[in-house]
């Protein structure tokens, strides 16, 4: 009984719980708004225009966990955008094209990853500074006009339906966020970033290639922005330096209210995806609700804050003091021991005790 | 001990490192100015100077506030959405009330700010929330209320009484008021990090938070005082861009804040907090300025204008890191040596 008790009441502690009820809340919410909220085809279609949001913050997550941050995530998946679409319209084939923006994106995400990992430089400012160059080479490439006249077989990767209701697109974001899941939790290499971000010194006395790891996390990133970019373009059907402006505020917050502590070394692929949902929902609902683009500003930026807020205050409640300053200061003694766990595990590793 | 180490503080070598800094932007804005001006006609026009004057001046006075912030190894991501809504309250106020004496209204566009400063300060500060997130949220939150506001309209030069509009286009003694304003809070906000005590605390809060807190410093206090200021000043650029750019919608200052960081971050103020001037920053955005205006005048287009300002920002923030790491390399090795000797002199 004491132990069902506890397990109870360990489910209900768990962020992805609060998310799932702050889902049903909202939904309600919406169907007060509207009857169709509640249609099957409707509620499949939620997440669509916001695909491209959850990609980047699955990269940025990534990020996050590792103690890091990349703001320069959403004018990374205009670059790529940019790229690709210039490509396409020289005649390269609009999928090998797609693969060199994925590339390129990548390569953009290595760029902030070298520079932080190698050089020991701030994230913050680093990725500041590439928000900006980025987003001024993604005009600079596209000299000003769009690329509008992508093939109809290519759109259908972010607007097409499977049957008419199933939306590729969702598909497309359930399969990464698993790949992503399965990457984050059930890989050395997922081991190596919480143990990174709970305490970067440790990880290096144990051994792991924190340099390497860290470098890595941003590839991810850029990786992700690119597959953002892939599916923007399929979703909008035109390619534009601006793709993307305005949205690091939902990245963020995706990421955030998903539960990934911003002070690294925590977090969870499921929370992320229920945030986006969550956001999805809440955009949507104040679409119906006739609330403009930047009024629902107000609202996602105040849902950002209460997130952190409220982080905050479960982690003063529970007895742990209030964390004081600047990114990665975390430490989570739970993730701490699983992670020392795997270090030893893996060290134990046939094909890592060969090498000795 | 030997003679070479006799005198050489942590304090000297580091103010040396400063000056040499300061130097470095001279000697780029003066490379700049040589280039532009053999390069681009008109460049070395009285005229032109105006001009920059004119671009740098609200540059230099959100800078001043934003330094303070980042001194503190925090940061302001919100001041451009901060500008944009006091802009629109100070030219919507003269719209309705022409007679409304220009000091009134300033201090009310800095009263406006100062409140949206001190959220930012409490949030950071109290709530504990990273800076850089709290000001990404309130980026959007300001602006998000700025378009309330303004309701999608917008309100033109014709809707400004004509006194307000002077203050950007008289040139007292060659100089226009707007780089006045901005030299008097550059000169006031440099002798206030000089000589004011609760500013020599932003450089030791920067410097080691933990530090600090040890040392008796109200650090909350301090950074809550820092975002309030940088709130403050970013109200007065608001109401001075208001006079510069009469025309005025929910969407001025949009990525203001962006050339304000790159003016702080090339000035020389350290993104890991506790080292910068605010001569550096003043310096810093003339050279921002500068470079853009030679651009606009070489007809390099707008764009690249963006990645340059990403480019400088990245370019500074890595030489900085790389100096600062030698700096205190060289000083631990002084130490030792110093240490070292002292043994040596007490066995001998």
């Amino acid at each position: 009984m004491k132990a069902a008790q506890a397990i109870a009441v360990r489910l209900l502690a768990r962020w992805e719980t609060l998310l799932v009820v702050a889902i049903v809340g909202a939904g309600i919410w919406s169907t007060t708004l509207s009857p169709f909220f509640l249609q099957r085809a409707n509620l499949l279609d939620l997440l669509t225009p916001y695909i491209f949001i959850g990609l980047m913050a699955f990269g940025l997550a990534f990020v996050v966990i590792a103690g890091e941050i990349d703001i320069s995530i959403v004018s990374n998946m205009a670059a790529s955008v940019v790229c690709f679409a210039q490509l396409y319209a020289a005649g390269v084939n609009v999928w090998l094209a797609a693969l060199i923006g994925l590339g390129v994106a990548t390569v953009l995400g290595l760029v902030n990853g070298a520079l932080v990992s190698l050089l020991e430089l701030p994230s913050l400012a680093i990725t500041l500074g590439t928000l900006a160059a980025y987003s001024g080479l993604a005009y600079v490439i596209l000299s000003g006009e769009g690329v509008a006249s992508f093939p109809a077989g290519y759109s259908k990767i972010g607007g097409g339906y499977i049957g008419k209701e199933l939306p590729i697109a969702l598909l497309v974001v359930i399969a990464l966020a698993l790949v992503l899941g399965l990457v984050l939790h059930a890989t050395r290499f997922g081991r190596y970033v919480f143990t990174i971000g709970s305490n970067r010194e440790a990880a290096r006395f144990s051994g792991i290639p924190v340099a390497r790891v860290r470098m890595t996390v941003f590839a991810v990133s850029g990786l992700m922005a690119g597959f953002a970019g892939v599916v923007y373009v399929g979703y909008f059907g035109s390619a534009r330096a601006d793709a993307g402006t305005g949205s690091l505020l939902d990245v963020v917050t995706a990421v955030v209210l998903g539960g990934v502590d911003i002070f690294g070394g925590a977090g969870s692929m499921l929370g992320v995806f229920l945030a986006l949902i969550l956001v999805a929902e809440l955009r949507n609902g104040m679409q119906l609700a006739n609330i403009q683009g930047d009024t629902q500003d107000i609202v996602i930026g105040g849902l950002l804050l209460a997130a952190i807020i409220a982080g905050n205050l479960l982690r003063a409640v529970q007895g742990g003091r209030i964390r004081v300053g600047p990114l990665r200061l975390a430490r989570r003694e739970v993730v701490e021991h699983e992670a020392t766990e795997a270090i030893i595990a893996s060290k134990l590793a046939p094909e890592n005790l060969k090498g000795r | 001990m030997s003679p070479s180490l006799r005198g050489i503080t942590p304090q000297t070598l580091a103010a040396a490192v400063l000056r040499l800094r300061e130097f470095g932007i001279l000697l780029a804005l003066g490379a700049a100015v040589a280039f532009f001006t053999i390069r681009a006609p008109n460049f070395d026009s009285v005229g032109n100077w105006q001009g920059i004057a004119q671009n740098v001046a609200i540059v230099i006075v959100v800078g001043v506030g934003e330094t303070l912030v980042v001194l503190t190894r925090n940061i302001d991501l919100s001041v451009g959405s901060i500008v944009g809504l006091t802009a629109y309250l100070s030219a919507a106020t003269f719209a309705h009330y022409s007679g409304a004496p220009l000091p009134v209204v300033a201090l009310i566009a800095v009263a406006i700010g100062l409140c949206l400063g001190l959220a930012n300060g409490l949030l950071v500060a109290v709530a504990k929330v990273p800076a850089i997130i709290a000001t990404l949220a309130t980026l959007a939150i300001y602006r998000g209320i700025d378009v309330q506001i303004t309701g999608g309209g917008n309100i033109t030069a014709y809707e400004l009484p004509d006194r307000f509009l002077k203050l950007a286009s008289t040139k007292p003694a060659g100089v226009p008021t707007l780089a006045w304003v901005a030299a008097g809070v550059a000169v006031v906000g440099a002798a206030a990090v000089r000589w004011a005590p609760w500013s020599r605390d932003l450089y030791a809060i920067g410097s080691n938070p933990e530090a600090a807190r040890f040392a008796g410093i109200p650090v909350g206090r301090r950074v809550i005082t820092a975002f309030a200021l940088s709130g403050a000043l970013a109200g007065l650029g608001g109401f001075l861009w208001a006079s510069r750019f009469p025309t005025v919608d929910a969407v001025a200052a949009k990525g203001f804040e962006l050339d304000v960081i790159t003016a702080v971050v090339i000035g020389g103020v350290n993104v890991f907090g506790g080292s910068g001037t605010m001569l550096g920053v003043a310096l810093g955005a003339l050279l921002v300025a500068t470079i853009q205006n030679g651009f606009t005048l070489l007809r390099i287009s707008e764009f690249w204008r963006l990645f340059f300002n990403g480019f400088a920002i990245v370019v500074a923030v890595t030489i900085d890191a790389l100096v600062t790491r030698r700096l205190q390399e060289a000083l631990r090795r002084r130490r030792a040596e110093a240490l070292a000797a002292r043994h040596l002199e007490a066995g001998a």
